[in-house]
Parts: structure tokens; sequence; C-alpha cells
């Protein structure tokens, strides 16, 4: 029990391998390691987002932000480095940085305007969406837009690494270059698993979104927690626009539109509760690459784009309900626990 | 340990809180002494709630001031107080039901090393010895949600002391536990007095008073009208104080009320067998017009979820209901409120009531086509109806346009019971009707659903209240585990009896 309690995600990643399996049945083009390569490269920035919008939904609330902030992201790094020429050295953390403020404002919204999270950050999401058309340089100088980015410090973010040569496994299998971006999720998880277990910040996020009052009669500030995951949500936001832009060598207007509905997906499918307070990082992270693996899975299987839509959709809902079953039958098991214990006394 | 023997552990001193010109607590003294359990007993609006806050530090007095060992304390100040030693446990749970016990323990004040880690050694071992050192039987890795509410209580106890407290304020800690439940934590308690913790103990269970404190503090109207040892005072000198003359006499009258069992003989609502897998099995009764059934048991034996079945909020596997010697089926609410059945559901705040609507707007909730017509609202009928239900129950203020979160518990209560009253139910079911309600409005509560038996209404009540289903029911029936065990006429079996059927006893 104790240890099945530690892999949180097991039927999740059991789901995971069943699918790819699957899969690989369907089409001969899906287990290969070019497709790898792409689900890894496609969906390592969205496992990157997935983790960061489980923060807001940690504290019961939620950031329908991320999509316009990821723009915004996306933006100041091509005005930095196309504009003004700034190295990538210095406009990544400018990027990230604002991104970041840009959370913050959404926490504000939050805990001093006392907005419902929801509402700020829909709110938000328009206002950050229409400041990425305002200062966007590909309408200011629009012999821009044709341009990539040449900057080398930016454009090191979209490497890959032959981690099968170098190790030599790819003598048995086709092994995938691994890119960078794999990598800075993993450093994502690993640092928001350890905070979220190991420290009092991760402690008093999930006490802040398990019962609010306990968190406030406990002396937590409560406030501070809160711009904190917001906060966090735009870091992360920052870091998936840098890893599109260095794809793309170039940024627009539309980048990230959509993107709030599958980073909330991955988080719900990955078992962070809607209700507060239970979840992980590994959860969202594997929740973004089963999304991952069921698009590809479906695109090779020669499913049209409109249908990946509505079973995105459907999958959704169906993360939704079985986080309602799931709370449900921990009321169960208690009140189960309870009418023992009177069992016993009887 | 103290400064000389004389020192009180906790002094109050002239304690006064106005709001605007409103006393909600005048000129307040008392000593709570080490190991001493002293009980704080008032009708709702008696001041007990503002004591208490001035004690946690929410509020600041207007007058007066607290001491601890004879320092005085800072007013208003809540983490001073908690760090001087003063803990509340308060009605509602202040744990978080995902996270384990230990977390819950240490809730925001984890022992952290470096850039805020948890020693999550450290945390254990204070845990363990504190679990030692009082005694407390607790699975610290348990998650707090999967634990009954008892253990959750004692969880919370176990918060408090791990911030070493020396002073324990219990607020209604026993709303929503069963009686064996009461008993366990009154244990608990007994062992924090032997540590030499002060405990003030805040009910409206009378008998809890009388068993656990060594004193007792009556509040009336913002002032302590009584204050002494529990020995010296009888529990009817300690109602009329609590409710005044007037009131005490109406509480009196009301537990010697004339019996009638089985009602006119007309039997309204028949169940048959009802069965839900998992919940109950094989429950038959008939309740009858004109008669108060109450379906006693302990907490968990499956009486809410009964009458969910029959209410139609919720289902029920296989058996018949039968209506007026009719067999019906409902299948939601509204098919029930059309049949003539009303159910005042046990927690109102999550069940019951619009918490930020108005008391006009509550009361023609369930009888809006009575107030409204081609789909409209006719405010003038509304009011019309509200003001006879405030004026038929007595709910004061007598403001119909008043915010139902805004008032008290027992007028909250009625209010619930007022909605349904409007609708004019043949049958009304009520869970737990009088749980964190005061004698008083307990009193006026159980006139209602009397005159609402005289006028031939059939009631069934569901109680945890042994007292309660005593005074109140014409007949009783017993749950246990999901089954009904026996029916008795009411005046036919004795409390002793009632409690050892509950309990589970053949």
């Amino acid at each position: 029990m104790a240890r099945l309690r530690r892999l949180p995600n097991l039927p999740l990643a059991l789901f995971f391998v069943a699918l790819y399996v699957a899969f690989s049945l369907l089409s001969p083009r899906f287990n290969n390691a070019t497709n790898i390569e792409n689900i890894l490269s496609g969906y390592s920035f969205m496992a990157i987002l997935a983790i960061g919008e489980s923060l807001p939904i940690l504290t019961r609330g939620i950031d329908l932000s991320v999509g316009s902030t990821v723009a915004l992201g996306g933006m100041i790094l091509f005005d930095l480095s196309m504009i003004l020429g700034l190295p990538g050295y210095i406009a990544v953390p400018a990027a990230i940085l604002a991104t970041t403020l840009a959370g913050v404002v959404n926490g504000l919204l939050i805990t001093r305007l006392r907005l419902q999270p929801f509402v700020a950050t829909l709110a938000t999401l328009a206002a950050y969406r229409g400041s990425v058309y305002a200062i966007s340089g590909r309408q200011l100088y629009p012999e821009l837009g044709t341009k990539a980015i040449r900057d080398p410090w930016l454009l090191g973010v979209e490497t890959y690494f032959d981690v099968g040569g170098a190790t030599h496994l790819d003598r048995l299998f086709g092994f995938p270059f691994i890119p960078l971006s794999f990598f800075m999720m993993l450093a994502v998880l690993v640092a928001t698993q350890i905070v979220l277990s190991r420290t009092r910040f991760g402690l008093d996020l999930k006490t802040v979104g398990g019962n609010p009052e306990a968190a406030r009669l406990a002396g937590i500030r409560v406030d501070r927690t809160i711009v904190a995951a917001y906060a966090l949500s735009g870091f992360c936001a920052g870091l998936a626009a840098v890893i599109l832009v260095a794809r793309m060598t170039t940024s627009t207007e539309a980048l990230g539109t959509g993107m709030e509905l599958t980073a909330i997906s991955a988080a719900v499918i990955g078992g962070v509760s809607l209700q507060g307070g239970v979840g992980s990082a590994s959860g969202p992270a594997l929740g973004a690459f089963l999304l991952g693996v069921i698009l590809i899975g479906l695109t090779l299987a020669g499913f049209s784009q409109y249908v990946q839509q509505i079973i995105t959709g459907t999958i959704l809902i169906g993360a939704v309900w079985y986080d309602r079953v799931l709370s449900q039958r921990r009321r169960r098991v208690a009140e189960r626990l309870q009418g023992g214990e009177h069992a016993s006394i009887a | 340990m103290p400064a000389s023997p004389e020192t009180p552990l906790l002094q109050a001193r002239g304690l006064t809180k106005r709001f605007g010109s409103f006393a909600a607590l005048s000129d307040v003294d008392f000593v709570l002494e080490p190991g001493e359990v002293r009980g704080l007993v008032g009708s709702n609006g008696a001041g007990k709630s503002t004591l208490v806050k001035i004690l946690t530090g929410a509020h600041a007095p207007s007058k007066g001031q607290v001491f601890l060992r004879g320092t005085p304390l800072p007013a208003g100040a809540p983490l001073e107080m908690l760090e001087a030693g003063i803990a509340c446990i308060y009605q509602h749970s202040s744990l978080v039901p995902s996270l384990p016990v230990l977390d819950n323990v240490f809730l925001g004040r984890q022992p952290t090393r470096r850039l805020g880690f948890i020693d999550r050694r450290t945390q254990r071992e204070r845990a363990e010895r504190l679990i030692a050192e009082h005694g407390i039987e607790v699975d610290l890795g348990a998650l707090v949600g999967n634990l009954s509410t008892v253990k959750q209580k004692e969880v919370e106890i176990l918060k408090a002391l791990a911030l070493n407290a020396r002073i324990i304020l219990m607020d209604e800690p026993t709303a929503w536990l069963s009686r064996s439940e009461v008993t366990k934590l009154h244990r608990t308690i007994r062992r924090l007095k032997s540590q030499d913790v002060g405990v003030l103990y805040i009910s409206h269970v009378l008998d809890e008073v009388f068993q656990v404190c060594d004193s007792v503090m009556i509040m009336r109207d913002g002032r302590v009208v009584w204050n002494g040892l529990v020995s010296e005072i009888e529990r009817q000198r300690l109602v009329d104080l609590m409710v005044g003359e007037k009131l005490g006499a109406a509480s009196r009258a009301a537990t010697h009320q004339e019996r009638k069992p089985g009602g006119t003989g007309e039997v309204r609502l028949s169940c048959k067998d009802l069965t839900r897998r998992n919940l109950f099995t094989g429950v038959s009764f008939d309740l009858h017009a004109g008669e108060i059934l109450c379906v006693a048991g302990l907490i968990g034996a499956k009486r809410s979820e009964l009458v969910h079945s029959i209410f139609g909020s919720d289902r029920f596997d296989s058996g018949t209901l039968e209506l007026n010697g009719a067999p019906i089926r409902i299948h939601a609410p509204g098919g029930a409120i059309a049949s003539g059945l009303g159910l005042v559901p046990e927690d109102r705040h999550r069940d019951g009531l619009f918490l930020a609507h108005s008391v006009a707007e509550n009361l023609s909730m369930v009888a809006l086509n009575k107030v409204s017509r081609l789909g409209l609202l006719r405010r003038a009928e509304m009011n019309g109806a509200a003001s006879r239900q405030i004026e038929r129950l007595g709910i004061v203020p007598q403001d119909a346009s008043r915010i139902v979160g805004r008032l008290s518990g027992g007028n909250q209560q009625k209010v619930m019971i007022g909605k349904w009253l409007e609708a004019e139910p043949k049958i009304l079911i009520l869970d737990e009707p009088t749980v964190g309600v005061d004698v008083g409005a307990k009193a006026e509560i159980y006139t209602i659903l009397r005159r609402l038996r005289d006028q031939g209404t059939a009631v069934l009540v569901i109680s945890s209240d042994i007292e309660e289903v005593m005074t109140l029911s014409d007949r009783i029936a017993v749950m246990v585990s999901g089954r009904i065990l026996s029916i008795h006429d009411a005046g036919t079996i004795t409390q002793d009896e009632l409690v050892a059927r509950i309990g589970g006893a053949a």
C-alpha cells in the first residue's frame, strides 16, 4: 500500500505503455527512432507547461493565460534579438523574467483584487495576447518577419544529443537523438518534484489548495504562496517560449494559441486534482507525453486534425470525470473506515 | 512553570467588545488553571464566539486584557496568541484532508533545514514524542481525509500540542461526533488534564459539560451570569440561566409532552424492504400521519443515505415505497416534492441554504409555484410568505431581507424548516435538525415539529442525540449498520435501553 502510494501515476503509466504498444501495432512508422524523436521534441515543452500549470491548480486555481504568456515570451525574444540585436544570454533571461512577471500579475489580480482565478487569467489571456500584437516586431518592421533568428546562444537550445551513439546503445536498436528540451523538461520535473515533496513551499501549496482556511489559521502566507504558484507557471511558459522560438528561429503573434487547453488537460490527466491540494510533477509530464503519443499516433494512423481535437476534448472530459470518481472514492473510504470503527465498538 | 502558585494560567479581566453601539461582550472576567476543564455555555449570540475570537487574537477587545501567567498578552494578534500557547480547535476542521497526519500536525510550521527543505526526521521524532507523551493513537502516515471524525479531532489536538499549547479552546468539538466517539474524545481531554493543559470547552450539549468539565461559565447577552464548579449547579438551573426563565420553562415543558404513537392511524408512507447495496438492507417501516418517528442510531448507520433514497436525491436498488397505500417511484427530488415530501438535510451550509441570499428568497425556494405566475416571481407574495413563516417560526430578527449567512445557527435552522412549511408537505423528513443549535432554539424547533404533527403531518426525524430522540419522538426506530433493528413506542423504552440497542446489543 505504502509503496503503491509512492507511484501515484501507476495506472497512467500502464495506460501510456498500452497505448504505445497499440499504436506501434497500428502503424509501422510509430515505434521508430525518428518518431520517438518527434514526440520528445514536440512535447517536452508541453510537459514543462503542464508542470507549470499544475502549481496554480494545486492551490485550487487555474492559469488560462499560459498560451498568451508563451506568445509574450516569444515576441520579447524576437524583439530583443532581431530589433535590438541583443545576444541570447541577455534576451533569454529577459524573456523568462517577463513571463514570470506576467505570472506575478496573475497572482496579484487574484490575491489583491480578490478575482476568481478563472476570471483573472481569462482576462490576462486576452490582455497578454493583445500586448503581443502591440509589441510585435513583425508588425513594426515587416521585413524582419521573413528573416530567421541566427543568435547562437538562442539556437543552441535546439540541440540534439546522440545518446545512443555515446553509449553504443544504437548498436542494439535504432536509438533516437534526444533534444536538449527533453533534458530541460527533466530538470524542471525533478526540481518541481523535490519542491513539492520535500520543501515547506511545496507543502504550503498543497495546504492552500487543500484547505485555505486551515492554511490561514496555521499562519501560512496564503497570498504569497498563490502569487508564487502563478509566477512559476509564468516561468515555465517562458521556458516553453524559448524552446519554441529556438525551433522555429522566429516567433509569431499566434504562438501558443490554445496551448492552455492542452496544458490543463495534461495536468488533470496526470492526476492534479481540480479540487486543489493533490498532485505531483511527474503526473502532468506523463500526461503531456500521453497526449503527444495519442495525437502523433492518430496522425500516423491517418486521422484528421479535427478528429484529434475532438479526441483531446474527450480525453479531458474523461480525466475530469476520473478525478471526480477518485475524490468520491476517497470520501467513501473515509466513511467505510468510520463505519468500521462503529462496528468494532458494537 | 507558574511564577507563583496564585498566578493563574490564563486570566481575562474586564473583557469588553463593542461593535458600534452593540456590546457583544461586557466586562467578562474569568481564570483558567492548569489541568482545568472549564465549560462555556450560552445560547447562540450570548458572546461565546466573540470571547473565543478575542482569546485567539482574531478580535481585539474594546476594553480589558488577557494575562498568561500574569503577563499581559497583546490584543488582536493571532500569531502571538498561538506562540504564547493558546490553540483553538474549531467546529469546522482546520486540517488538510489530502495531506498525511504528520504534515497536518506541523501545518505551517514544519521544522526546516536550509533552503526550506523539510526536516522529515526531526518532524517524525517530534510527532512520535508527542504521541507517546499524550497517549494519542494515530497513524502518522495516514491521509487525514481517510480518518474518522474523532481521529481528525485528535489530530487537531496533536497539532495544538505540537505548538506547546498550554491552553486549548474547543469550540463545539463534538458537533459531528457520535456518542462513542464523544467518549473517546473525553478520554483524550482527561489525559490533557493530567498533563496540566487548561481546556475551555464550548458546547451546546449540556450532558457533556457535566461529564467532562470541572467548572462552568454561563454566558447570556455578552455577560457571564454564573461561574463556578459544575458540582455546584443543577442542570435545570443551568438551562434557566442560559436561556432565561421563560424559555427555560418552555424547554421544560417541551420535554413533558404527550406522545402519539401511530398518530391518526393512517399510514402515509410505507417502506418495504428498501435496499441499497453496501449501504442499507431490508429497511421496512410505516410512517403514520400525525406522528413523529425518530430514527435513532450512530453516525455512519446510513440513516442519511436512507432518507436521501426515499426523497429521490439518491436511488435504492430494490424494495418498494408506498404513499397513502399506493406504490410510487420517485426518481428525483422534484417528484418527491410534488408527492408532498419535504427533506431538511443534515448540513445546512452545504445542502440546505443559499447563504448569500435573503431570508425571503430562501423561504420561498421550494414553493416557488406558489409565489410565481407564468414563470415570473411575484415579490409581494414572496414577502407575504416570508413574513408568515418568520412570524410562525419566531425567526429573529424579523427581517425578510436579512442575508441568511448572517443569522445565528438556530435561526438558520428555522429558515430551513420554514421553507418546507411553505410547501405544506404531507411528509416532512428532518436529518439532525438541531445540530449546532442552542437549548432555547431547540425547544422552539421541537414545538414547531409538534405543531406540525398535531396538524396531521407525518414527521420523520433522524437524530444522533439520544436526549432529543427521547424528548421528541412518538415512536423510535433503531438503525444499526444499515438495518432497522427494532421499532418501539417511545413510552415503552428507557434511555438506557435505547443506548444499548443503538450500540448494537440485541
